[in-house]
């Protein structure tokens, strides 16, 4: 620069120069600082009218207005740490990938404050009892804690109950994600679920299902008292009403109370001589149409 | 490791009015902290790198808008260019 340069004519030359070396604009070149703090040694002699008299005089030299170390905001906004700022706008579009790199990328955001938390998976077995009546049940976390849950009644195998806030903590004012806990129901060896009925196969005795009777069913709300018509068979169906899953919406399924006749066991020789008199005298072919 | 609002103005130098106007535009967001709002050390970087940005270098609001908005694209693409470096486990 000329000596005889005017101080608009510096002025430019020092913001052309700011412009293309500040190292906040130049976040990878580490030089730019070195060169940026020269520039501004220069400007902070050759702007100052007082000084640049002195300086075009030889009174000091080049190095005599040295400021004091200064740390730019690109040291803060380096990639380890967590950073308010940053924004993943640049490479968003990456990031939808199933590819190792979309997975890095997915990572970095998440490494970004004021990030909302992960959810967090966990999974619950529940007795099919619990899961037709409800109940509250403890989680013991893997990382430590316990988490309370409410089961509502009437969940289904792999229903996910979603606890807001319940999982990781978020960073900054993200807030923390949520806790998706799925249910997995344990099978029954009495009961089976279709839609919002129960199935339950109930087995009786030969002399409830010719003469018909009491006998106590099992539900998922404890025992209840049921009649057996007289001549039921092994495959009726009885439908005992609103004992099924509760519906959305209201209302409950009903329980399908599937008898089984089930003759005495060892053997009665007394039935035997029964029965063999018996059927001599009739003629009853429950086969009849079915076989050729 | 926080500064107050106080201390944050004497530090960058900046007016209150200019500092509002800041945080409106969220140039500089501070922490909120259960004792109200906390200035970082990064805070004060970026307060200055704007300040070179309107002072030195000419650039007014808008233009300030813009840069910002490129300069945090940039180091969140440093970020993950950098992780991407030292992070080789993640591809399994």
């Amino acid at each position: 620069m000329a000596s005889t340069a005017t101080a608009d004519e510096i002025k430019n030359a020092y913001r052309r120069l700011a412009k293309k070396l500040h190292p906040d604009l130049n976040p990878g070149d580490k030089e730019a600082e070195e060169k940026f703090k020269d520039v501004n040694t220069a400007y902070g002699l050759l702007g100052n009218a007082e000084k640049r008299k002195r300086f075009d005089s030889g009174e000091i030299d080049a190095s005599g207005a040295e400021q004091p170390q200064r740390r730019y905001y690109r040291d803060y906004a380096a990639p380890d740490g967590e950073q308010p700022y940053t924004s993943d706008a640049g490479y968003a579009d990456f990031m939808g990938g199933d590819d190792p790199f979309a997975e890095i990328l997915r990572r970095a955001q998440r490494a970004r404050a004021n990030q909302r938390g992960e959810d967090l998976h966990y999974r619950l077995p529940i007795d099919f009892v619990e899961s037709i009546t409800g109940a509250s049940k403890r989680l013991t976390l893997p990382e430590g804690g316990t988490l309370d849950v409410r089961i509502p009644p009437g969940m289904v195998d792999g229903q996910t109950l979603r606890l807001k806030g319940k999982g990781a903590p978020g960073t900054g004012s993200g807030g923390p994600g949520d806790a998706l806990i799925e249910v997995e129901v344990l099978p029954d060896p009495r009961f089976a679920r279709d839609g919002d009925d129960i199935v339950l196969e109930l087995p009786i005795s030969l002399a409830e299902a010719v003469l018909g009777g009491q006998v106590r069913v099992p539900t998922p709300g404890g025992e209840v008292t049921m009649a057996v018509p007289k001549g039921s068979n092994t495959g009726t169906t009885l439908r005992l009403k609103g004992k099924g899953a509760p519906r959305r919406g209201g209302g409950s399924g009903d329980e399908l109370v599937k008898l089984k006749v089930v003759l005495p066991k060892p053997a009665d020789p007394e039935l035997e001589a029964f029965v063999s008199n018996w059927s001599k005298a009739k003629a009853f072919n429950p086969r009849e149409g079915a076989t050729s | 490791m926080t500064m107050d609002r106080q201390e944050f103005l004497a530090r960058s130098g900046l007016r209150v009015q200019t500092l509002e106007f800041w945080l409106e535009q969220r140039w500089v967001v501070p922490e909120q902290t259960s004792s109200g709002t906390g200035f970082s050390e990064r805070d004060i970087a970026r307060a200055r790198f704007i300040q070179d940005l309107k002072d030195d270098m000419g650039v007014n609001d808008e233009g300030v808008d813009v840069i910002l908005h490129l300069l945090d694209q940039l180091h969140g693409l440093r970020g993950a260019l950098a992780r991407l470096r030292t992070d080789p486990g993640s591809s399994s």
